[in-house]
């Protein structure tokens, strides 16, 4: 049986080539996630303890406060760990956030590198971080504007450098005071000090670690994180592993069917079955062994290439090389690649066994390689078909994470095995569009439906989850997009708290490139009667972005004075009828009724009443300069607000009293009918609404209209830092997934290729006729190529189908379930290109078996035997 | 239909008959079995050859293991005739068939079929010539295995245009219920006996009209039975069509049914 096997071999291997394409893809798969996250925790290890390296101690669990203040107790000998993110400007250049960390007083307790120049020494200097210098054209000696409106600082650019490890980057470096500068800024956090000497007396809550004992501790957690990743591209891996399987059973299925003279000649003269059998599985073993050798070398070969060119195209790369190869996921990968090849391989050597020796003697070599759809089969799927599709029932009811796996994975199991029934009719029911040309191409596309179904299902597993996380994520961002839209409403608002805005600051809002749409916002500024003492308006009304600061006054409650608090600047009260046009929420958050003041509860709190009062009463502010006007709004006011009742129809000085309601989303002015601001004087533009353009750089358009801004007076509240951030997130991780699966749908090409390409070798007579007959080769190349696409849209479009379904059962279980204003988005866009893309793979697949078939000459395939 | 055009001056009578392969046509001139057996075609009196060989040589592999299949072979086929061409395994026959079909490009000499000259084809033009002017019947039948009798005897005017007139379906049918066969026209091959499987075969043969049938060992799968059956069929066609039939066998029987016999010998007529 040697002689046969070894005979076998040479004569077929150059048949197995896809089959083992498959191995090496998915092999070459697991090895590099390998490589990725051993180098990943090299350098994780190497750079950890760096930022360290100079102390005795590292404090941690400090928090922000905290820490100022231990620093500050301690001078020099202390040095803080942590950033804030400001904007950055350089010349034209900007940033919406970059992280500005600190450089210690000490030298020996820097641990970033300089390029070149020096450490900064006093405030107004800054180190740059190389790449952010590259990015931004950025050189030593320049100056940079760092943080925005009244906050802003000009630097000058010392050093040029980079830090030794990931941990603690930043872009800019600022002394520790400087930073300080930003203390009351949310985004300032601190929470490591590193300490040269004895640590004293620490915080309530804080730790002293040595440096050991703390990166230690790091890289415990950090080992989790990366297992974590790693677990995730393995299920990736896995998904590559599964679409593989298909496509090495398929080819063993069909290579065995060619075969099956061959063996039954075996058996004739004398072979064992179990010799025929050992013989087929030893070649599968070689295969396999071969298939995995390649696959380990190309994965390794992937991994340090990846690693090489994360390195070039940025510093600080959170990869790096790995100390050694990473021996154990090579054997991982190779063992995979083996028991893949040989299970694969298991059911098709099963069949050859039946093969009976009078096959051989049969008169014509006329493989009839019809399959069917078995009994067993049948009921297996329809039990998966039926027990998945109550698991996801289960699932979308009880929000529960574990019944839609495990429904998704039998509902798909039974689609599998319901294959050969349904993918031939699938095709039928598509080759029939094509009308009667692509008659001869249905029919071969359909002959055999076992193996039909086999070589869609390999595709239809990667065109599945590509489209459901498609419609997952399009929906998710639906959802994000819709409580995003609810939460700021309002893209950018120009606010001016002092006077009315010049008339042309519209015009000049709406030039500004990325503006879709502005309007002009009327107002009245008014002093407030609070009925209990705070200061929550005020903080919020100077920085509409200071989310906390509402909360903090409302803590204050309780001084009972009900005195116009002469040091508190007035509020604007706003009315913006025609809010619609720039809003997000198309303008309900601006429909306020009459004798109601709408306050943002990120600047007042959840309960603005609880700061302001309520009913709150207010008053025209600085009335002496509105005081004639006043008279005639408030009489004109008078009709329109009649009702309100409470109202004080002074003519020097109109007093209303509004029922205070919380909304969110548009900085400190409050909000009140057009009716209410007009009793209480002449409403001027105090605001200009900007509804960003659907194509805008939101950082660009941003620094664009806070200069603008500066020059006009007004604050810029901004709605989009938020949604630029999550847009960020859900395109990076669409993006990632996308090119994952990508790599299971390029293996599933491989198996159409290798099908057809099988396929063409089974048919050769018949395409010998064909061409006897009258067929160009121009018309073969066209059936084969129809055949394949026929395959491949079948597959795109079940996998379409299934996709959808499946994202639909994942927002009724997850979206829905975590976020209010869960909204169903089908991506149509993207779902349409899935079906061209399917076209042209499938037309990728046929180029090879269709140019071989075509250059056979009919004379040749005839005397073929 | 007719690529015939440039076909040289001795084809047109032939031409002319053949002008319309729509419609069965029997040949205006003479009566066909009455021609003498043996007498080559383009004789005085003889109408032009349907094929005609010169100096055909084939050769396959090189060096040392280079095979003559054909060693410079001169035939004409005589149109409206049945012809039989013999000769032990081995001996070319099939190769021969095969260049004057147009299937195998000869190493050297010359082929004509119907007035063309097949060594100016292109593939292209090649193909479309087979699928105009010749048809193909093989010894193991060959029909599509996914096919219906029905769809596989229309199949080679299909491949012309994909649209099928009524005239082509009324012919296919008739064509049918001469061989026989008409009441299987619905049933997969696999549903068929070997003898109405080559019957089909005949049909789809005949569809276009050819200038020239090939028959390639066409009993060797049958028994003697069904082999008389299709025999006869093929001698029909002859007789009452006018159809040119080649037909490479090695078995003397089959032989007998035709006009003339050419014997092959060592890639030579012996």
């Amino acid at each position: 049986m040697r002689t046969v096997l070894l005979a076998s071999l040479r004569r077929h291997l150059r048949r197995y080539v896809a089959a083992g394409t498959a191995v090496v893809v998915a092999v070459a798969f697991v090895v590099a996630v390998g490589v990725l996250t051993t180098g990943t925790q090299t350098r994780i290890t190497a750079g950890a303890g760096a930022p360290f390296a100079g102390a005795d101690y590292v404090v941690t669990n400090l928090g922000t406060q905290n820490a100022i203040t231990y620093a500050a107790q301690h001078g020099d000998e202390v040095a803080v760990l942590g950033s804030a993110t400001l904007p950055l400007r350089a010349g034209d250049e900007q940033a919406a956030g970059k992280f500005v960390g600190s450089v210690a007083d000490l030298p020996r307790l820097r641990w970033q590198t300089l390029d070149t120049g020096r450490f900064p020494e006093r405030e107004g200097e800054a180190v740059v971080d190389a790449w952010t210098a590259q990015e931004m054209t950025i050189a030593v000696g320049d100056t940079v504007t760092l943080g925005a409106g009244g906050d802003a600082v000009d630097l000058r650019v010392v050093g040029i450098g980079a830090a030794s490890a990931s941990l603690g980057q930043a872009s800019v470096y600022i002394t520790f005071d400087q930073l300080l500068h930003w203390r009351d800024d949310d985004t300032l956090l601190l929470d490591r000090a590193v300490v040269v000497g004895d640590p004293g007396r620490l915080p309530d809550g804080a730790v002293a670690l040595t440096p050991q004992e703390h990166v230690a501790a790091e890289m415990a957690q950090h080992t989790g994180n990366v297992n974590t990743m790693a677990l995730l591209l393995l299920v990736f891996a896995g998904i590559a592993v599964l679409v593989s399987v298909l496509v090495i059973t398929n080819t063993f299925a069909i290579l065995f069917a060619q075969r099956v003279r061959d063996f039954a000649l075996l058996r004739c003269v004398g072979a064992t079955r179990r010799q025929v059998v050992g013989s087929v599985r030893r070649e599968a073993v070689v295969v396999g062994v071969l298939a995995s050798l390649g696959g380990a070398g190309a994965g390794i070969a992937l991994g340090y290439g990846l690693i090489a060119l994360a390195g070039a195209l940025t510093r600080n790369s959170p990869l790096g090389f790995p100390d050694g190869l990473p021996v154990r996921w090579l054997l991982g990968g190779f063992a995979v690649g083996v028991v893949v090849t040989l299970l694969a391989s298991w059911l098709p050597t099963r069949r050859v066994v039946r093969v009976s020796p009078l096959a051989a003697l049969r008169p014509d070599g006329v493989v009839d390689a019809r399959t069917g759809a078995g009994r067993v089969r049948v009921v297996l799927g329809a039990v998966l078909l039926a027990g998945g599709a109550a698991l996801l029932t289960v699932a979308a009811v009880r929000n529960s994470a574990v019944s839609m796996v495990a429904g998704g994975a039998a509902l798909f199991a039974g689609v599998l095995l319901f294959g050969p029934l349904l993918v031939p009719r699938v095709v039928r029911g598509i080759g029939a569009l094509l009308g009667p040309g692509g008659r001869l191409a249905t029919e071969n596309a359909v002959r055999n439906p076992r193996r039909t179904a086999t070589t869609t299902a390999s595709l239809l597993v990667g065109v599945t989850l590509t489209t459901a996380v498609l419609t997952g994520l399009a929906t998710t961002r639906a959802s994000v997009d819709a409580n995003h839209g609810s939460a700021h409403p309002l893209d950018v608002a120009l606010t001016s708290w002092d006077g009315p805005l010049d008339a042309d600051v519209l015009e000049q809002v709406r030039a500004t490139p990325g503006v879709g749409q502005a309007i002009t916002v009327e107002g009245v500024l008014v002093e407030v009667d609070r009925g209990s003492g705070g200061g929550g308006g005020s903080a919020g009304a100077e920085d509409g972005s200071g989310g906390g600061a509402g909360s903090d006054g409302s803590g204050a409650d309780g001084g009972g004075t009900s005195d116009v608090d002469a040091d508190q600047p007035p509020l604007l009260l706003l009315s913006a009828p025609d809010a619609g046009l720039v809003a997000r929420d198309g303008g309900t958050f601006a429909a306020v009724g009459a004798g109601t003041v709408a306050l943002d509860a990120d600047v007042y709190g959840d309960d603005p009443g609880d700061s302001l009062g309520d009913p709150v009463t207010v008053r025209v502010a600085d009335g002496g300069a509105d005081g004639s006007t006043a008279a005639g709004g408030g009489a004109a006011g008078a009709d329109d607000a009649a009702g309100d009742g409470e109202h004080d129809v002074a003519v020097a000085v109109p007093e209303v009293e509004l029922q205070v309601t919380a909304g969110r989303g548009w900085g400190g002015a409050g909000l009140v009918a057009s009716g209410t601001l007009a009793t209480l004087g002449t409403p001027r533009p105090h605001a200009v609404w900007v509804r960003a353009a659907a194509d805008a750089d939101p950082v660009a358009l941003v620094g664009a209209l806070e200069t603008l801004a500066g020059t006009v007076g007004a604050d810029v509240d901004n709605g989009l830092r938020a949604e630029v951030a999550d847009d960020q997130m859900l395109g990076i991780i669409t993006g990632a997934t996308l090119g994952l699966l990508g790599v299971s749908v390029v293996i599933a090409l491989v198996g159409i290729a290798n099908t057809l390409g099988l396929s063409v070798l089974e048919r050769a007579r018949e395409h010998a006729v064909l061409r006897a007959l009258g067929l160009t080769r121009r018309q073969l190349r066209r059936m084969l190529a129809t055949e394949a696409v026929l395959l491949s849209v079948t597959a795109a479009l079940l996998g379409t189908v299934l996709g959808v379904g499946f994202a639909w059962v994942g927002y009724e279980t997850f979206v829905k379930a975590a976020l209010d204003a869960a909204t169903w988005r089908i991506p149509w866009l993207e779902l349409a290109a899935v079906l061209p893309v399917g076209v042209v793979a499938g037309l990728l697949a046929a180029v090879l078996p269709a140019r071989r078939a075509a250059g056979v000459t009919p004379a040749a395939a005839l005397t073929l035997d | 239909m007719s690529t015939s055009r440039r076909a040289p001056a001795t084809a047109t009578r032939r031409d002319a008959a053949q002008a319309d392969p729509g419609r069965l046509t029997p040949l205006p001139a003479g009566e066909p079995g009455d021609d003498p057996a043996g007498k080559p075609a383009g004789e005085p009196g003889g109408r032009p050859p349907a094929a005609s060989a010169r100096g055909l040589t084939k050769t396959y592999g090189r060096g040392a293991a280079q095979v003559h299949a054909l060693r410079g072979v001169d035939l004409d086929v005589p149109s409206g005739r049945f012809t039989a061409i013999m000769g032990p395994s081995g001996s070319g026959k099939s190769t021969l068939m095969h260049c004057l079909a147009g299937l195998d490009q000869p190493s050297g000499g010359t082929v004509v079929v119907d007035g063309t000259d097949l060594g100016s084809l292109g593939d292209d033009a090649l193909t479309v010539f087979r699928r105009e002017h010749i048809g193909f019947v093989f010894q193991s039948f060959n029909l599509l295995p996914m096919l219906t009798a029905r769809q596989n005897i229309l199949l080679p005017l299909e491949l012309g245009s994909p649209r099928l007139d009524d005239a082509a379906r009324e012919r296919a049918h008739e064509l049918a219920e001469s061989l026989g066969v008409a009441d299987r026209l619905d049933h997969l091959p696999a549903e068929l006996s070997g003898g109405q499987q080559q019957r089909v075969a005949i049909a789809r043969a005949l569809i276009t009209s050819p200038s020239l049938l090939f028959a390639d060992e066409p009993t060797g799968n049958l028994d003697s039975t069904t082999s008389a059956e299709v025999l006869d069929h093929l001698r029909r066609s002859v007789r009452e069509l006018g159809q040119t039939v080649v037909m490479v066998t090695h078995e003397p029987d089959a032989a007998a049914y035709a006009d003339d016999v050419v014997t092959v010998q060592d890639g030579l007529i012996a």
